[in-house]
């Protein structure tokens, strides 16, 4: 039907280009003719008269282009302002249809914009981070480079290691897949002041003189880092837009001055405006950025680069690679390979997104599926109105114009109310938003987003339109004027198709139910999980050493004052001092070499959980020791090491573990450890993995990463008195006091986060999918009023009138719920990374979704069974 | 005879109103109608007056449609619109005051120079 339309459109506009042409040609020749016989009558000879006319007419070639010029100018407009007065026409006319039905409409606004908001609101964040990660010039071929393991990391977390300068060093001088590499540091956050109080925690990130060939940015005032800057290590710093503007007021004077980072000196020599963004999506522009030297052998970098055109990111990694192969240390045989990936890769919640994304994408077919039922409905009521405005000469071509204009004013005007919806909703996600989800922030409403929202809308107008003409355009316009409304709509193929519709969005709902359950399981069995020990009344100190404690000495010195004055404070019952901090991790890298056992390959690396520790360690965290004693000698000789039951399960399943031996080996170097005992199994990390997976805990020696714990009774009173007596060993430092009850809440606010916004998508698709339900059974009951109330005049109980009603609506909420439980089947796999202690074929989350979905549609049958057993058999005979 | 006066730019947009005021016409009798009362001092090519009824078309001051001339040949009818009424109005303001603006000014006495000395 659409073809045959389309394809007399296009022949109307070939036969009216053909007409007036013909027209004009008519024009010219009646001239010349009346012309002629004017001058004839006036007594010239007919060639004479004819040439006279001709004359007078102008050259004729030259005056029949410029006519039919001049017609086909005017032909154009007269279509244009004839195509603009029908469209006035026809959405004055769809207004008006519109108000009459304006509870359709409103409901059928309201569920396009529920659907279309959602997916804004999560296509923005998606939008923003993950396709448009940085905002460097030629952002389709900026990748960020750093190495990871190659091998044996089983920690379920992505590792990844900063490249040492001498491999850097290689890479810049022998790649040729990039156009610019450039190195930088994230050089997390640091104090800006005289130090005390006073100090502004800041943001300072480390680059390479030449960054800016690959941020595109320049200084606003001021210059970039020198070379000879950089490889002095000279102290000098520029400053950020956003601080320059708040603690300098953007004073231009501000080049020369200098400001104290961490105890420091630095001379400021530029000011970077706020585009300069570190290639980390969502991450605030550095505060302070000081030179980064690639000299120093000591450290490790971060790069990001601008592949060449043409150069694929596999092509980059393997170069990479083969020059590091060539250019590292002979000694080492740790392999690690290069990671050469898009920045929008390092969002460590990419999945989650691309989950929440294809979620959202289920309540707009759900909502899309209502406005479907919604339109077939109320299409089938306008078949009369249709045909009779058939039957009055309005042309098909037309009709089906009014219908075009009239959903895609619906489905915009939905857009519109969704795109506030949407913006609401990404406010809404912004203000709830965990902290460690802090990329979250960079998520705003962009071109790219209201872009496709319009596609959608435009798309859902175009598609409802249509379904709507070709449903009323089916029967023939003398069927439907005999028809009654009642009659017209009862038609068979609407009616599978409005069964269609409701099965499949009573089946997204139920796959997402089924997901949304598994994440609410998941977050139940975090908060209830026993993490092996006890976090009330645990806290933590934790400290960001300035560069004054450099020195191991130093830091020992201030860690065994702190311990022994937190000691000391009324409540606190127990203090020790270990190298991972609440909710952090430590790995043992290398072969894991086990006496007795087969030596593990050279170069095979493994990550095992590590944790330095004093002895009362496990005493105060409540850790219990099945075997063994705690450290006895933590002496740099001693060489203990205690182990948890999952490793000695796992090693020595028969007989002790103490006076085993093992070792970490790197390189095939490392001293041999003699277990000492076996502590429970423990996760003071939180509910993140399994807890019997191997631990290894050595005597508490390296301070340069410090947690000072303690337990007390007596609240967080006693937190700020910790605070106090630390700060007073050194007033410049800022000492945090983390309760490990918080921080643990804090640990698994993600996961909550996460759950809290699928069960939001959850319920509105359960909602849209039930008043989608309750819209069929009504529609069904309407249309059987008459066979009701036969029934009930040919005696039929109530029961059976109701069972009638609500067999076939559970039956319908039946099929739909056995499909989304098959398709969770792959639905849940989505999923897996956030389940915890919840397997992606768990049973009770899927009879969950299933008994929910019908629950739900049982609640959408109420009123339409109440309808049907309302149904006064007289009246409903009489009816028609 | 006269010089024959090449009709201005525009001016003959407002003559082919004031012809379609009195009746809707066809081509050639806007033609002959102009002719006429010109009494032959216009200077002017037929199709220039096409391309003029084209334009007043696309613009809505004339409405087009097909008729029958008293010899039983088709033709293209123009009439004028309300839109072309009122234009052709205006404009016959316009042109009249213009005209006698210039004429006043060119049959004015020497004494309305103002005064050159100080």
């Amino acid at each position: 039907m659409i073809r045959r339309d389309v394809r007399r459109l296009f022949q109307l506009a070939l036969r009216r280009r053909d007409r007036w042409e013909r027209e004009v040609e008519d024009e010219i020749k009646l001239h010349l003719a009346l012309r002629t016989e004017q001058l004839i009558a006036e007594g010239r000879s007919a060639n004479d008269a004819f040439a006279e006319a001709a004359r007078r007419f102008g050259p004729l070639t030259e005056s029949r282009a410029r006519l039919l010029e001049a017609a086909r100018h005017r032909e154009r407009h007269m279509e244009r302002a004839e195509y603009l007065s029908d469209l006035k026409q026809d959405l004055r006319f769809a207004v008006r249809t519109l108000r009459r039905q304006l509870a359709w409409a409103v409901v059928t606004v309201l569920t396009l914009a529920l659907g279309i908001g959602a997916t804004t609101a999560v296509f923005s964040v998606v939008s923003s981070l993950l396709l448009h990660p940085v905002p460097y010039p030629g952002a389709d071929r900026v990748v960020f480079v750093d190495q990871q393991p190659n091998m044996g990391n089983k920690t379920g977390m992505s590792i990844s290691i900063l490249p040492s300068t001498p491999i850097v060093r290689g890479w810049l001088a022998n790649n040729h897949s990039f156009e610019t590499l450039e190195g930088f540091l994230d050089g997390g956050d640091g104090w800006l002041g005289a130090g005390g109080s006073d100090a502004d925690r800041v943001h300072i990130a480390r680059a390479v003189p030449t960054f800016g060939r690959v941020t595109g940015v320049t200084p606003i005032i001021g210059r970039p880092f020198s070379d000879a800057e950089a490889a002095t290590r000279a102290h000098v710093a520029i400053i950020g837009e956003g601080l320059w503007r708040s603690r300098f007021a953007g004073d231009h004077s501000v080049l020369g001055k200098r400001i104290v980072l961490d105890d420091s000196l630095y001379s400021i020599i530029g000011v970077l405006p706020s585009a300069a963004h570190l290639p980390r999506p969502g991450s605030a522009p550095p505060d302070v950025w000081l030179p980064l030297d690639l000299h120093n052998d000591q450290i490790g970098v971060s790069l990001v680069g601008r592949l060449r055109p043409g150069v694929t990111i596999d092509q980059a990694r393997r170069e990479l690679d083969s020059i590091y192969v060539r250019a590292r240390p002979a000694t080492s045989k740790l392999q690690f390979a290069a990671r050469v990936i898009s920045p929008a890769r390092l969002v460590h919640f990419r999945d989650t997104l691309l989950m929440l994304a294809a979620a959202v994408a289920v309540v707009l077919l759900v909502s899309c599926a209502n406005v479907a039922h919604l339109q077939l409905t109320r299409s089938a009521s306008r078949g009369r109105e249709l045909a009779i405005r058939a039957s009055l000469g309005a042309g098909r071509t037309r009709l089906l114009r009014q219908l075009l204009t009239e959903s895609v004013l619906l489905s915009g005007l939905g857009g519109a109310v969704g795109v506030v919806v949407g913006w609401l909703g990404l406010h809404a996600i912004l203000v709830a938003r965990p902290a460690s989800l802090f990329e979250l922030g960079a998520a705003h409403l962009d071109g790219t987003t209201l872009g496709i929202t319009v596609l959608v809308t435009v798309g859902c107008g175009i598609v409802f339109g249509l379904l709507g003409a070709v449903h009323a355009g089916r029967r023939s316009t003398h069927d439907a004027l005999k028809a009654t409304a009642s009659n017209l709509s009862r038609g068979g193929s609407a009616g599978t198709l409005r069964g269609v519709l409701v099965v499949s969005e009573m089946a997204l709902s139920a796959t997402l139910l089924v997901g949304a359950t598994m994440l609410v399981r998941s977050v139940v069995m975090r908060q209830r999980a026993d993490l092996g020990f006890d976090p009330s009344g645990l806290y933590a100190v934790d400290v960001d050493f300035p560069n004054r404690y450099a020195t191991e000495s130093a830091r020992q010195r201030f860690n065994a004052e702190a311990e022994a004055r937190i000691r000391a404070l009324p409540g606190v019952r127990s203090v020790s001092v270990a190298n991972v901090g609440p909710t952090g991790r430590g790995f043992a890298i290398g072969g894991l070499e086990v006496q007795g056992e087969p030596p593990a390959p050279l170069g095979e690396t493994s990550f095992i959980d590590r944790n330095e520790v004093t002895p009362n360690f496990f005493s105060t965290l409540g850790i219990g020791l099945t075997e063994g004693t705690t450290f006895t000698d933590t002496s740099e000789a001693a060489n203990q090491i205690i182990v948890n039951e999952g490793f000695a399960r796992k090693h020595w399943p028969r007989g002790t573990a103490v006076g085993r031996h093992i070792r970490i080996a790197f390189n095939g170097q490392g001293t041999w450890k003699t277990v000492v005992g076996v502590a429970a199994d423990a996760s003071p990390s939180g509910p993140t993995g399994d807890m019997t997976e191997p631990m290894l805990y050595v005597p508490h020696a390296d301070n340069s990463s410090t947690a000072i714990y303690f337990r007390a009774s007596g609240g967080d009173g006693v937190a700020q008195l910790a605070r106090s007596v630390v700060r007073s060993i050194d007033p410049s430092l800022h000492p945090t006091i983390v309760s490990v009850t918080a921080a643990l809440h804090d640990a698994t606010s993600a996961p909550r986060f996460i759950m809290a916004v699928l069960s939001v998508f959850t319920i509105l698709a359960l909602v849209l999918a039930s008043i989608g339900l309750y819209g069929v059974m009504a529609h069904a009951v309407a249309q059987q009023t008459r066979e009701i109330g036969i029934r009930v005049a040919l005696g039929a109980s109530r029961g059976r009138i109701a069972r009638h009603v609500i067999v076939r609506g559970v039956a319908l909420a039946v099929v739909g719920a056995t499909l989304g439980l098959i398709a969770s089947h792959w639905g849940t796999k989505l999923i897996q990374q956030q389940l915890y202690g919840v397997a992606p074929t768990d049973t009770l989350s899927l009879v969950a979704g299933g008994v929910v979905l019908i629950g739900a549609a049982l609640l959408a049958c109420v009123v339409p069974t109440r309808r049907a057993l309302g149904v006064d058999p007289m009246t409903a005979i009489r009816a028609e | 005879m006269m010089n024959r006066l090449p009709v201005l730019k525009g001016t003959l947009d407002v003559l082919v109103l004031r012809a379609l005021s009195w009746t809707p016409m066809h081509g050639f009798e806007i033609v002959t109608w102009l002719e006429s009362a010109a009494k032959g001092s216009l200077d002017l090519e037929d199709s220039a007056l096409y391309q003029a009824v084209y334009r007043l078309e696309e613009r809505g001051l004339v409405a087009a449609s097909w008729g029958v001339t008293e010899n039983n040949r088709r033709a293209r009818y123009y009439s004028i619109t309300p839109a072309g009424r009122s234009q052709l109005r205006a404009e016959t303001r316009n042109w009249m005051h213009y005209a006698e603006t210039v004429t006043n000014i060119l049959t004015a006495p020497r004494s309305a120079l103002p005064s050159a000395t100080t």
